[in-house]
């Protein structure tokens, strides 16, 4: 087959090629500039990609990537492929060059050690599943103005020839079991999901199986109009109006159809405000129906009934439709009958706000703002985070620890977290005591984060930029005691419900690993049933633990709180924890894949078999109060920890006996 | 008292002809310095860092030994490349640089090291000084010093009969003020400020380190400060700049290349429009003096010379090392030969003529027209590249070297400092390529 490029520039890459697979090692930096050119001109032609293709299988061994990122197609991560081939320069060049070794690789026209047939096809399925919109482009005016016409060409260019080489059929199951396992988390956030299902909508038009073609229909339901009614009036006013038209009868059908929906995926239709609202006025005796609560949820929302007809008022918007939802679970877990929760909630209602917060709470909506007030937004975040607290994600931020906080205290103090609130929304101030002495957040300048990336539920709006920086200055405080940190910064960050028994496996003044596995007996002995005398974990355990890649390589120190620890259906222990990264789809290596469902874990509950946890962590705290028997664990048992340890991320770290 | 006045006429007269009998049986003049070959097998040494010239010693099969910053040590274990880990501390006098190279003169010669070629401006005098202990000449380090010191450049330059402008070492702002006004009197432009400018140049950096423009005698208060002193300072040279790399072997010139400065500082092509490389004989002959003044018999020398209105030739100053700009890169292209591998080839004393008579192609047939852009940050912070579509899609355009910077910060430049990238053109027609070089000067390719 004739392909259509320009005879002299397939002259001047092969020469380029050749260039570089003949270069002494050390010399291949100098010759891959010409490589990624000469490759870039043909990119642009017709078949371009095609023509690059059949040299794929010789890219790796001629060092196209070599001393680059792509270097190593075992550590490439699916979810960044999108960002390189936009980013233009070179990065989006080589970008392209590494998805086409991959093709070769999945089509076993290129072998490589560390990743295999298999390894490549999923890579690819999933960077097709995550970039739906490139591979069936809107060719609509906006993306034509939005700019960077060069990359997406580029990159639509890159898609088509996936799509000819690989199954699309194959990438709608990744996409699919993509969002079911976020939404199983039940997160706060949700613009990643509802992006997906958009995306998702396209594979309609494939040739994919039935069941498959259902799973996206519901998706694409639940955030446009699961209902009779919803799926023809998507109009919000429209819909309105024809509410007015309706019998109880058929009132209640809608309302049963989007609370069905709303449960079964955490995902909330503009609809569905627009009836709750119109319920709320009209006929609130549908609420318990609209909302889908249980019978808790139904006494409590007959017992403070007028408060949530408020917060409804004030707080339940299209563009907040998530608190919908977060207002159903808050009903049933009943905490407005917690003491200081009515009256925190109706403060926030009028509080003045700093203007610098009712700047960023209002950007928070996207489109045009309907009248909706700060006030309106923060009170919606708070319903969010009270009915959602293992929902709270640290978006791109690397503030895991403060992610934590919120939802620990939204789980047990809620009257504490309400306070947070207050105080940072309208004094722009948080302050805690630190052994004997207080710090004020004003007064603090240097978090861990510099510049607070914005995707992120309201309450974080508020309280990060105060609590990172405090944080931070617990953590300079506490530096040079001659042991982790954490084991003061945690009790007071968190507060005391964090156990002061502390056991870190890191020794503090040499860094290296001691004592591993009396450490692991520890754990053993103070978290596991059968060797902690049956104490139960009451209290979420703020943990550190060593975050490793799809190859077990470690990538750095992560926070999680240990939830709980029970047995799976099948009877055997897991650790049940909250990771505030909300990614579920983290690949640990050695078989260590996080669960997010199907293994009795409440929404927002990542798990793992409890070795494998163990064999992961690096830091927790314990009551000394609440030890079983360190030494009835079996030897057996600490041994396999440790080699799996010693196989990850333990590779990095010199091991000392004590 | 005629007597007496007679008398010491006769005493002159009697001294001076003993003078001029005494220099009479001694050669006068600068000393030639007898460069005797190296050990037939014995390994090179290259001075710094160079991949293309680690690469050609490698293709040429000369064993050889790298000498660099420590820090390349592990990079060069990695990929088997025979090292020395050195310390070129740039703060030291040329005196230190020789003592101090006695220890890596031991080092090098139990790796079987008998010859030292410098990769940079700041090794020359480094591997001058390997040579004078592996030759055992101290002579030969002073003569590497030549290529260094642009004073001592420009008096041996002078005294061996080029062009050169009239030029003095100067210690502070007051000489330089004295030099200024007895150049603009002797050019008879003081009386109605019509001044002539005159140029500051530091003493021994590479291109336009330390380069001032003095136009008025404000000027000298308003650029100068302490820290460019001492420095040498020159009359205004006019016309057309060139460089040439020439090679030379046995002290014949091999090959002359003839690169024209477009836009000084930012673009050059090779080889240079007609116009210029008419005067190739010119060039040619005006090199071949220079070689012979600088008692130059193996390597290759980067002279820069203005042609002026008068066709004649004025010595700017020779760097006895690799071009920068990416010149070896354009004259590749151009015509079609490895110069570092050449480079290497001429260093060498024992090289055949044969391999070389192989290398070198006909100097006067180039196959096209090679440019080089140099790229500035215009900037303090950059982000992205901005590249202009016509520029990528104007037929000349061969390649470039703009990334995406991966620090954001741009580093304090001295002179024209370091260029982040450069753009290629390369074409049939020198009159294009040429307009490509200019065009581009004020766009700024970093956002």
């Amino acid at each position: 087959m004739a392909l259509e490029v320009d005879t002299s520039k397939k002259a001047a890459f092969e020469q380029a090629l050749e260039a570089l697979e003949t270069a002494f090692s050390y010399a291949k930096n100098m010759y891959q500039t010409d490589v990624y050119q000469t490759a870039a001109r043909i990119m642009n032609e017709k078949d371009g990609m095609k023509f690059l293709y059949k040299y794929a299988s010789r890219f790796d061994e001629a060092g196209i990537f070599e001393g680059r990122p792509w270097a190593e197609p075992s550590k490439l991560q699916p979810r960044l492929v999108k960002g390189s081939l936009m980013a233009g320069g070179m990065t989006s060049i080589v970008e392209v060059l590494s998805e086409l070794r991959m093709v070769a690789i999945a089509k076993g026209n290129h072998t490589h050690e560390k990743v295999s047939k298999k390894d490549a096809n999923e890579f690819l399925n999933k960077v097709m599943a995550l970039n739906i919109d490139i591979l069936f482009p809107e060719e609509t005016e906006a993306a034509r103005i939005e700019g960077k016409r060069k990359e997406k060409d580029r990159a639509e260019h890159l898609f088509q020839l996936l799509a000819d080489e690989l199954s699309l059929a194959s990438i709608s199951g990744t996409l699919i079991k993509e969002i079911d396992e976020l939404v199983a988390q039940r997160p706060i956030m949700v613009d990643r999901i509802i992006t997906m299902i958009k995306n998702a909508k396209q594979l309609l038009n494939v040739d994919i199986n039935t069941k498959e073609q259902k799973a996206i229909k519901q998706y694409l339901d639940a955030i446009t109009g699961p209902s009779r009614i919803s799926k023809e009036l998507t109009d919000l006013s429209d819909y309105r109006n024809k509410l007015k038209e309706l019998d109880e009868k058929v009132l209640k059908e809608e309302a049963k159809a989007f609370a069905k929906s709303m449960l079964k995926t955490g995902l909330v239709a503009p609809q569905h405000v627009t009836l709750v609202r119109f319920l709320n006025v009209n006929k609130p005796k549908l609420l318990t129906e609209a909302l889908g609560l249980n019978k808790k949820g139904e006494a409590n929302l007959e017992e403070h009934f007028s408060i949530v007809s408020n917060l409804i008022k004030v707080a339940i918007h299209p563009p907040m439709r998530q608190s919908l939802y977060g207002l159903a679970c808050m009903l049933e877990r009943g905490v407005l009958s917690s003491n200081p929760v009515i009256p925190g909630l109706q403060r926030l209602i009028e509080l003045d706000l700093l203007p610098e917060v009712r700047k960023v709470l209002l950007n928070s909506i996207k489109k045009g703002n309907e009248g909706i007030t700060a006030n309106d937004i923060m009170l919606a975040g708070v319903i969010s985070v009270f009915g959602q607290p293992l929902g709270v994600g640290q978006g791109m931020n690397p503030t895991c620890q403060t992610a934590r906080g919120i939802s620990l205290w939204s789980l047990h103090d809620l009257g504490y977290l309400l306070e947070l609130v207050a105080r940072a929304a309208r004094d722009g101030d948080i302050d805690i005591m630190f052994e004997g002495q207080p710090i004020h957040s004003m007064n603090l300048r240097d978090g861990l984060v510099d510049n607070l990336h914005e995707e992120l539920d309201p309450v974080s709006l508020i309280l990060v930029p105060h609590l990172d920086r405090i944080y931070g200055e617990l953590v300079r405080r506490a530096e040079f005691r001659g042991d982790d940190v954490h084991k003061w910064v945690n009790p007071a960050f968190y507060g005391d419900w964090v156990s002061r028994g502390f056991s870190s496996t890191i020794d503090p003044l040499t860094g290296a690993i001691a004592d591993y596995s009396g450490f692991v007996r520890l754990f053993y002995a103070t978290h596991h049933p059968e060797y902690n005398n049956g104490h139960q974990i009451i209290y979420p355990n703020p943990v550190g633990i060593f975050v490793t890649d799809s190859l077990a390589d470690l990538l750095g120190l992560h926070a999680v709180s240990i939830q709980r620890v029970d047995r799976d259906p099948d009877g055997k222990y897991r650790v049940y924890f909250y990771n505030p990264n909300n990614d579920s789809s983290q690949n640990w290596g050695q078989g260590i894949q996080p669960a997010v469902k199907g293994h009795g874990e409440e929404p927002g509950e990542s798990s793992l078999p409890f070795h494998e946890f163990v064999s992961r962590l690096y830091a927790f705290h314990y009551n000394p109060y609440e030890q079983g028997d360190a030494y009835a664990v079996d030897n057996e048992t600490v041994q396999e920890i440790e080699k799996i340890a010693r196989n990850s991320w333990g590779q990095k770290y010199t091991w000392v006996d004590l | 008292m005629p007597y007496q006045s007679s008398l010491n006429d006769h005493q002159f007269k009697v001294n001076h002809q003993r003078d001029r009998k005494a220099i009479e049986n001694k050669r006068t003049g600068p000393i030639r310095l007898n460069h005797q070959k190296p050990e037939h097998g014995k390994k090179i040494a290259l001075i710094g860092w160079n991949v293309s010239s680690i690469e050609a010693m490698e293709k040429l099969n000369r064993p050889f030994v790298i000498v660099s910053l420590p820090g390349f040590e592990d990079y060069a274990k990695q990929h088997n490349i025979p090292f020395v880990g050195w310390d070129f501390d740039t703060k030291l006098t040329y005196k230190q640089v020789y003592d101090r190279s006695k220890e890596l003169y031991q080092t090098l010669k139990e790796f079987q090291c008998d010859h030292a070629i410098p990769a940079f401006e700041e090794t020359v005098e480094w591997a001058g000084a390997l040579n004078a202990y592996f030759r055992n000449d101290p002579k030969i380090f002073d003569h590497s010093i030549l290529f260094r010191d642009k004073a001592m450049m420009k008096r041996r330059a002078h005294i061996g009969g080029l062009k050169v402008g009239v030029f003095e070492e100067v210690d502070n702002k007051e000489e330089v003020r004295r030099f200024f006004r007895r150049v603009n009197d002797m050019l008879l432009r003081s009386r109605d400020n019509n001044h002539d400018p005159i140029h500051v140049k530091a003493l021994n950096k590479a291109g336009a380190a330390g380069h001032r423009m003095i136009r008025s005698e404000d000027d000298i208060d308003k650029k100068l400060s302490e820290d460019n002193f001492p420095c040498l300072i020159e009359s205004h040279l006019d016309g057309v700049e060139i460089s040439c790399e020439a090679f030379i072997f046995k002290g014949e010139v091999k090959f002359l290349n003839i690169t024209e400065y477009v836009v000084f500082g930012y673009s050059m092509m090779v080889p240079p429009i007609p116009e210029i490389e008419k005067y190739r004989p010119l060039v040619r002959k005006e090199v071949e003096k220079l070689v012979d003044a600088f008692d130059i018999k193996y390597g290759i020398i980067h002279p820069e010379f203005f042609i002026a209105d008068d066709e004649h030739l004025y010595f700017g100053e020779v760097a006895y090392r690799i071009p920068g700009g990416h010149i070896f890169e354009l004259m590749q292209k151009s015509y079609n030969f490895n110069p570092f591998e050449a480079h290497i080839l001429c260093c060498d004393p024992n090289t055949e003529e044969e391999e070389l008579d192989k290398i070198f192609p006909d100097e006067t047939s180039a196959k096209g027209y090679a440019g080089s852009f140099l790229v500035y940050p215009k900037k303090k912070y950059i982000t992205d590249v901005n590249i202009p579509k016509e520029l990528e899609e104007h037929p000349c355009f061969e390649k470039h070297t703009l990334f995406q910077p991966a620090v954001n910060k741009v580093q304090d430049l001295e002179g024209y400092g370091n260029h982040l990238g450069t753009i290629f053109f390369y074409g049939d027609d020198s009159e294009q390529v040429h307009q490509q070089l200019m065009n581009y000067v004020d766009h700024d390719f970093y956002v």
